[in-house]
């Protein structure tokens, strides 16, 4: 098996684990932390390729980076909505928050 | 030279494994917050193995330093039991979901990269900051804009939510 291989093995490793977690999990903050193992995968299979192949190393460094900001927009906007339905139906279970207007 | 890779590679695995394993399982969410920075510092690792320094220290910085603490002050807000609020039993039909969710991509996944493997180095290719700079201000200003444009545009809207006043039932 050659190096790239074994990255990808690791970063499905990560697909794998966070799309469980995010099933398993009841809480939004719990479902959140599994979407930060999700992205951390993609990361990683994106540096693997720019670093270990000849794609521009640069491209996937770059496009990395843009994945960990798309994750701290997204980390930001996702809590501040949790706060929301904290404050509206005083859990952060996804069961309850089932309630639809009109 | 190379077994002492392999060793370091098998090193930070078995952090990222262990980290994920807590951060998916565990019933307390702070300590699925501290598995998910384990899994972090674990990636930060691969990283440095790959010769990308900066992509592991913007690891560091970005996640650890700002999601990390931005998920557990968000934990501190909701304020859950003492007992963490993971701890409720789950339907079966749940906990085969959730396997089909792991197996799923797994299975696929890997049996595909296994039988179709890419030419690749076995030494990284090292990338001088210099030249990350030059991308950003060259081929690739657009996206370095837009993810800035994102950034704020995220950041005033988590405000203008978090400020939202009660609106009658």
């Amino acid at each position: 098996m050659n190096p790239l291989t074994l990255y990808q093995l690791v970063a499905i490793m990560l697909l794998a684990l966070g799309l469980f977690g995010l099933i398993w999990r009841r809480t939004l903050i719990g479902m959140l932390i599994c979407i930060e193992l999700l992205l951390n995968g993609a990361g990683l299979s994106l540096v693997a390729a720019g670093q270990l192949t000849k794609a521009s190393a640069v491209l996937g460094q770059l496009g990395t980076l843009l994945i960990m900001g798309l994750a701290a927009a997204e980390a930001t906007l996702v809590l501040a909505i949790v706060v929301i339905v904290v404050r509206r139906f005083q859990t952060s279970d996804s069961e309850a928050v089932s309630e639809l207007k009109g | 030279m190379e077994i002492l890779a392999y060793a370091a590679f098998g090193l930070y695995v078995s952090i990222i494994a262990i980290g994920g394993v807590i951060a998916v399982a565990a019933g307390n969410l702070v300590r699925a917050l501290v598995g998910l920075i384990m899994t972090l510092f674990g990636v930060a690792g691969m990283y440095l193995l790959m010769a990308a320094p900066v992509m592991a220290f913007m690891q560091l910085l970005i996640y650890v330093g700002a999601v990390a603490v931005l998920i557990f002050i968000a934990i501190m807000l909701v304020r859950t039991g003492p007992d963490g609020d993971e701890t409720t039993s789950r339907s079966g039909r749940q906990i085969l979901y959730a396997l089909l969710g792991l197996a799923a991509p797994a299975v696929i996944l890997s049996s595909v990269v296994v039988t179709n493997p890419v030419e690749s180095f076995s030494t990284p290719t090292a990338v001088t900051v210099k030249e990350l700079g030059k991308g950003l201000l060259g081929p690739y200003t657009l996206a370095f804009e837009l993810i800035s444009v994102v950034l704020l545009v995220a950041m005033a809207g988590a405000v203008l939510i978090a400020f939202e006043r009660r609106i009658s039932k």
